[in-house]
């Protein structure tokens, strides 16, 4: 246990020295953390290949996407794997589930997160015990700890790591020569191949096969089909992409220029893709394409300023983006609607995600808060206090389930940010237990009310109005469980995983936690031990409250 | 410098702003210090204007720090040419002549000159107030009366108001204490931003040992707890980042290259419950920043926004630049010790008072 864990210790401080630029170790870095459920601990790093130094001070901050690959080009079959210390009980286990996500076709649990924005793709097991099934068939698929991949850019290159391998150096780079890729997401249902999207410094946006890059041995894209050729569309930075959850092959691209175009993918790149010049570029409007042939089909032009982060909800019905102008902006996806929105305390606004049922939004950014926007009460109705830097990553954790679920009437949540002060807070977010500061009644005294009773005294505000910032005085504050310093670098983004929370720091280094409970954090000496036996000792209809 | 001049005009083109002028100024042997927070200071638009209007009210001045100051500013507000360059040789020399510590050729602290400004404007005003008001009462026995202690514009515009709060450990009273600021002085840690460094600034801290408190409750030294919080905040919050450090085992002074993010927009957290306006929205306008490994070597450099985009002022270099790149003014993450350009002296003005 103590030997596995000191020895990765060891394998990170003298890689991080190398890529601090030949520092001293990162002092005061520790392995694990505790949170009330127990002990996550650091079980792997991955980083970019140590001769990419130069790129250090790049103007480029990593972001990670993970990319469950569902077929791989050759499956080998579990049970006749050799493989090492795998249990013959979870082997039957994956391929039993294997079975039935394979015959009913069940899209699995998928994440990708953009900077911060961890996105559920799918539906997640909150869904059902479909679901649940079909995620555990994934896993069975990765039986090998060789279905799950990271992708991360880093200065000119874009590098994909085996998620479960002990490697730290990436297993493949792509470089770009002197145009940066900044931004990736990943369909693991993607239909005819083409299931990683990537979005450049220049605009340019190239969609792939994982699977195909993966096979190649050279170090360019290959198979590519090439969106926004130079710019054509739109040359301001890419800044950030997401497929459509079920959008058939559709996916988003939002720009530096505060401009979001929608694509898809079956169709070519090049055609006439003009549209009408933007009368009011105050206003938020849609303008879908004049010629049947383009590729780009919509632009929604949403903001002045870039567009720092987007997020889908779950289902795909609405969108939330983030921007330097501090707005979050929530919208009906299909009917091209603003719905509502509301501006950070100040400053931008970096990151943004979903919770899994869709109820509740976090946006996090220049004010060191992490707000928590309700979309039923349509605005914020928490701040978290606890960052010493700006916001630069949240997620919500689906794969977290309260220890003690009696009491139904209760709904916690928990999530997780990551800032540009080198930390990882865990949070619970429990709307019932929050004390809401009540407006002041004309000459009475401040009282206190519960937030389930936020919506009363709110009336219901016009859609598609965008509320200015809260007073600080109006806002409940909510503290975090878990404050945990991860890097020595400013970090860039998190992503919740089935077994682990990855953090990732803006210089390309990505560190893997396991959650409690799984071998790698009870201490199991053999690092070969493949991440999917993980989920036996956890109830698979973990989240069904 | 004269192509530097024209490609900066174009490159602004047709948005340049009407009635705007970008004029570098020229170095007289480290006078940095001088030019950055000059620059910085004339683009805090409510200084510039009251700058102006002193210059416009006051044709024949007697010669003074300030009556330096406004002729510097009436000449770049009045140049020709939009873009260009300029010496402040008579504000200098004004300079050298009021504060001996100034009077060579050696690199000096920006805040400290800041400071030396701030206030000695303030103190030509009351005097020429006083002055003023003795020759209308000439027969006036106490000229300290109310009116020449009203605020000064420079106190209009800099002056905010800090709370420090004190609980006697011993009788648990709490009592209060108002005192002036033209400017918080800030320290700073690794991988934060300001609002943390405002945050802690405004942190509980104990008194006791040496320090102990002298409570009038308990009329003796107690140990007791107090804070700092803002109760007026200014028009223009000048913030100083506290980036030299003496370190006892070197005997001098070492920079600290700290990576302190600083946003575009503020508001403060810190304030006191009684604050008046406590949601106050602030914009980033200048930054005087330290170029170089110590305070007394080095080179001091300001960016400032105009008309919504963001200049650079090196002496007598003029560029215009991206938002984007103000990052680079943020700090180092490792602390290794090297070379830094890093935001030492942060001013936002409040977006009310336009």
């Amino acid at each position: 246990m103590i030997n596995s864990s000191n020895g990765m210790m060891s394998a990170s401080s003298s890689s991080s020295a190398a890529g601090a630029g030949g520092n001293a170790p990162s002092p005061g870095l520790k392995t694990y953390f505790k949170a009330p459920e127990g002990r996550y601990k650091l079980h792997y790093e991955k980083g970019h290949p140590s001769g990419l130094m130069h790129y250090v001070q790049g103007k480029t901050a990593t972001q990670a996407t993970v990319a469950i690959v569902k077929d791989k080009p050759s499956p080998p079959t579990p049970l006749s794997q050799p493989s090492s210390g795998f249990s013959a009980s979870s082997g039957v286990k994956s391929a039993a589930a294997k079975l039935l996500g394979g015959s009913n076709g069940s899209r699995t649990f998928g994440f990708v997160g953009g900077n911060g924005g961890s996105k559920n793709l799918s539906g997640s097991s909150k869904l059902g015990p479909f679901s649940s099934n079909s995620t555990n068939s994934n896993l069975a698929s990765n039986f090998d700890g060789k279905g799950t991949y990271l992708i991360f850019n880093m200065g000119d290159g874009l590098f994909i790591s085996d998620l479960n391998s002990q490697d730290k150096e990436p297993m493949k780079a792509i470089y770009f020569n002197n145009v940066y890729p900044v931004c990736h997401a990943f369909d693991q249902d993607a239909k005819d191949g083409h299931d990683l999207l990537i979005g450049l410094s220049t605009g340019d946006v190239y969609s792939v096969s994982l699977g195909q890059q993966l096979q190649d041995s050279g170090k360019k894209l290959v198979g590519a089909q090439h969106y926004n050729k130079d710019g054509s569309v739109n040359n301001s930075r890419c800044t950030c992409i997401s497929w459509v959850p079920g959008g058939d092959g559709a996916f988003v691209v939002a720009h530096a220029d505060g401009n979001m175009y929608v694509y898809e993918k079956s169709k070519e790149g090049a055609g006439d893709s003009s549209f009408p010049a933007i009368k009011d570029p105050t206003q938020f409007s849609i303008a879908h394409a004049r010629h049947s042939k383009s590729n780009p089909i919509t632009r929604w032009h949403t903001c002045q300023g870039s567009i720092n982060g987007i997020a889908f909800s779950s289902d795909g019905t609405h969108l939330a983006t983030v921007g330097r102008d501090g707005y979050l902006r929530v919208f009906d996806y299909p009917k091209e609607e603003l719905i509502c929105g509301g501006k950070s305390y100040y400053g931008a606004l970096l990151c943004c995600a979903w919770s899994a049922d869709g109820k509740y939004i976090l946006a996090g950014g220049e004010d060191d808060l992490v707000q928590i926007w309700s979309m039923d009460d349509k605005k914020v109705v928490a701040w978290g206090e606890g960052h010493n830097s700006w916001v630069s990553g949240v997620a919500f954790d689906s794969s977290w389930s309260p220890p003690d679920t009696e009491n139904s009437e209760q709904t916690v949540y928990r999530f997780g940010s990551v800032g540009q002060d080198t930390q990882l807070l865990l949070w619970d977010l429990q709307m019932e237990e929050i004390v809401v500061p009540q407006r002041r009644p004309p000459g009475g005294s401040p009282t206190f009310s519960s937030g389930s009773q936020t919506a009363q005294w709110d009336n219901a505000t016009p859609l598609g109005t965008l509320q200015s910032a809260p007073s600080m005085r109006d806002i409940p504050k909510i503290s975090p469980l878990v404050i945990h310093r991860v890097h020595t670098e400013p970090l860039s983004g998190l992503i919740f995983t089935e077994e682990s929370i990855l953090t990732v720091c803006r210089e390309g280094h990505t560190k893997v936690w396991m959650r409690p409970g799984t071998p790698a954090s009870q201490g199991s000496s053999n690092s070969e031990t493949p991440l999917s036996t993980s989920l036996k000792d956890k109830p698979l209809l973990s989240s069904i409250k | 410098m004269g192509t530097n001049a024209s490609q900066l005009e174009k490159e602004i083109g047709l948005e340049f702003p009407p009635n705007e002028r970008f004029f570098g100024l020229a170095n007289f042997g480290n006078t940095c210090y001088s030019n950055s927070v000059l620059q910085a200071l004339y683009f805090c638009k409510p200084f510039r204007e009251k700058v102006l209007e002193y210059k416009a009210k006051n044709k024949r001045p007697k010669e003074t720090l300030l009556s330096c100051l406004a002729d510097l500013f009436y000449t770049i507000a009045t140049q020709k040419k939009k873009v260009g360059s300029i010496a402040p040789k008579k504000f200098i020399a004004r300079l050298r002549k009021e504060k001996e510590e100034f009077d060579n050729y050696l690199q000096q602290d920006a805040h400290e000159f800041l400071n030396f400004l701030i206030n000695r404007i303030n103190e030509i005003i009351i005097a020429e107030r006083q002055a003023h008001l003795q020759k209308q009462k000439p027969n006036a026995e106490n000229v300290n009366d109310s009116k020449s202690q009203e605020p000064t514009w420079v106190h209009e515009i800099f002056q905010g108001i800090l709370t420090s709060e004190t609980r006697c450990l011993n009788c648990e009273m709490v009592s209060s204490k108002d005192e002036d600021f033209l400017d918080l002085q800030v320290d700073i840690d690794q991988n934060t931003s300001i609002t943390h460094c405002l945050r802690c600034f405004s942190n509980m801290e104990m008194l006791c040992g040496d320090n102990k408190f002298k409570c009038d409750n308990c009329c003796s030294y107690q140990e007791a707890q107090k804070r700092m919080r803002v109760k007026k905040l200014p028009v223009i919050l000048a913030l100083h980042l506290k980036r030299f450090k003496y370190m006892e085992q070197f005997n001098r002074h070492i920079k600290v290259s700290h990576r302190v993010v600083f946003p575009l927009e503020l508001r403060l957290f810190n304030t006191s419950d009684d604050a008046v306006n406590p949601d106050r929205l602030y914009d980033l306008v200048a930054v005087v920043i330290h170029c170089g490994s110590g305070p007394n070597r080095g080179h001091y450099i300001s960016i400032v926004k105009s008309h919504g985009f963001w200049l650079l002022f090196d002496d007598d270099m003029v560029d215009k630049i991206d938002a984007s790149a103000i990052e680079d003014f943020y700090g180092l993450t490792s602390n290794v010790q090297k070379s830094s350009e890093t935001g030492y002296i942060l001013f936002y003005q409040s977006k009310d008072c336009n």
